[in-house]
């Protein structure tokens, strides 16, 4: 029971309507701290190091655009998608001829 | 509450990402925005992108009484919102009563890029809104800057509307298509968005239910290049789909380059070619009539086989219907706005984890904040989804009231 107070749970509703309109942090602080990826120390630690040559340079190719479509790892998502088990707890989502429940048509 | 007071304060934001955004809300809620530090680190290109500065020029010519400033070397913009007008009679026109917008050569974003803040801004329009996009820039495929294609507009974003009581003559014409050009720069295509259901308040929704997939339906465009490549985007993507979704069906859309003006110094009048390539866009439908959608177009450079492009494509459109929701990453934004912009009741919508946990949510929520719009009510519902509930403001229609 420690362990799990003592670090916050990721993706907890009330943590992320909390941290939304928290002005000090930024979009992708509030986001990396939400699904509990980083702890605060080490956001500031990467924020220090944006003034380097090369992270601005990347910032400026990635992050300075609006993107609809997120850039996506396709190699991980052929693996995802190619594995049984992934498409069987997706199944679930759709209406398909083989699970008919009450909700398909 | 609704109506701006006499002088409202000059909004200040920085940076260029959410510029678009930022510029749509300051027109429907009337308040003045200055942005600044656009790029201002950059070397290379300081100030606005010239898709930037076409989208200014296209609000400046929907609108009525716009004030626009660029600093210097234009990292500076200080933008005064007129009225929404639309495609009023005398205002511009030209052709057939649209508002005609050409858009750079050098423009790398697609159309989407102008067309979804235009259909944002159009239901609060005083006379209908109708928009021919043309020139050597416009892209009507999904381009590798992450925009989606014209056809993922048509069928994923313009149905939203419906939920919010916008739903008479809405149409995207999509008159010539073009890819993305070489070095993912300009294309010759040609839309014509033409949105006449303008409404004083959008209706409130409450979407809660977000159902199960019943189909899938598609549209694989080539341009300039064999149609063959249709024919093996359709059969990737079905591959992975077909197991889920029986009822799957992809139309493909076979055309030829368009051609546009070459600039040869020693031949002006010669064209060419431009805007080769492929893509797809899939857009899944659920029983309740939600929507989910992936697209991906092929790279400028080439060297995709078009199998690889339409098994990502299915696995994207997988990603988007696992995270669940009524409303997919690309259509969040505008369903929020939609949705503050509303009248002063509750409205309601269950959004997935991932969708909300993004940034341009976050910054949306922000920015509506920001702009004077009240603050998101969120509760974790049975599903492990987040149901969002908004208040509109009923700041609707503010040109409407005035004019």
């Amino acid at each position: 029971a420690q362990t799990l107070h003592g670090q916050s749970r990721p993706y907890r509703v009330t943590e992320l309507a909390k941290m939304m309109y928290d002005d000090m942090l930024s979009t992708v602080e509030v986001i990396s701290r939400w699904r509990g990826e980083v702890d605060g120390d080490a956001t500031m630690g990467e924020n220090e190091q944006d003034d380097g040559f090369f992270k601005r340079k990347e910032d400026t190719a990635n992050s300075d655009e609006d993107r609809m479509v997120p850039k996506l790892d396709y190699e991980s998502l052929e693996d995802k998608w190619t594995n049984d088990d992934n498409i069987k707890a997706l199944r679930h989502r759709f209406a398909s001829t083989r699970v008919t429940g009450a909700n398909a048509e | 509450m609704a109506a701006p007071t006499s002088a409202p304060q000059t909004l200040k934001f920085t940076g260029s990402k959410y510029l678009i955004q930022r510029l749509v809300l300051a027109t429907l809620t009337g308040r003045a925005i200055r942005v600044s530090q656009i790029r201002a680190s950059s070397h290379t290109s300081p100030g606005l992108a010239a898709h930037e500065v076409s989208f200014l020029r296209l609000l400046e010519s929907i609108t009525n009484g716009s004030h626009i400033e660029f600093s210097y070397t234009g990292t500076t913009l200080l933008y005064k919102p007129g009225l929404i007008t639309g495609a009023a009679t005398g205002h511009g026109l030209t052709t057939g009563g649209a508002i005609r917008h050409e858009l750079p050569a050098d423009c790398t974003r697609s159309a989407s890029y102008f067309l979804i803040p235009l259909c944002l801004l159009a239901p609060f329009s005083k006379a209908q809104m109708n928009v021919l996009l043309t020139g050597p820039g416009v892209i009507t495929s999904a381009t590798e800057t992450g925009d989606v294609s014209v056809d993922t507009i048509r069928t994923a974003i313009l149905p939203l509307f419906k939920s919010f009581g916008i739903e008479r003559n809405l149409e995207l014409r999509i008159l010539r298509r073009s890819n993305a050009g070489r070095d993912g720069k300009g294309g010759g295509g040609e839309v014509q968005l033409v949105f006449d259901h303008q409404v004083r308040l959008p209706k409130t929704i409450h979407l809660l239910d977000a159902g199960r997939i019943k189909r899938v339906r598609g549209v694989a465009y080539s341009t300039g290049v064999a149609g063959a490549n249709n024919a093996r985007l359709i059969e990737a993507a079905r591959g992975v789909l077909n197991d889920l979704v029986p009822d799957t069906y992809i139309f493909s859309d076979i055309s030829s380059a368009p051609l546009v003006a070459g600039l040869e110094k020693n031949n002006p009048g010669a064209k060419r070619k431009t805007g080769l390539g492929f893509g797809l866009s899939l857009v899944a439908e659920s029983n309740t009539n939600m929507l989910y959608s992936a697209d991906i177009a092929s790279l400028p450079a080439g060297g995709e086989a078009p199998e690889d492009l339409g098994r990502k494509c299915a696995y994207q459109l997988l990603e988007s219907i696992e995270a669940g929701g009524c409303a997919s990453g690309v259509a969040a934004t505008s369903v929020l706005t939609l949705m503050a912009m509303g009248s002063e009741d509750v409205g309601r919508i269950t959004l997935s984890k991932d969708v909300v946990g993004s940034e341009q949510v976050v910054q949306l929520a922000r920015d509506l904040r920001g702009f004077g719009m009240s603050g998101w009510g969120m509760r974790e519902d049975d599903d492990g989804e987040i149901v969002v509930s908004i208040v509109g403001k009923g700041v609707g229609n503010v040109g409407r009231k005035i004019a």
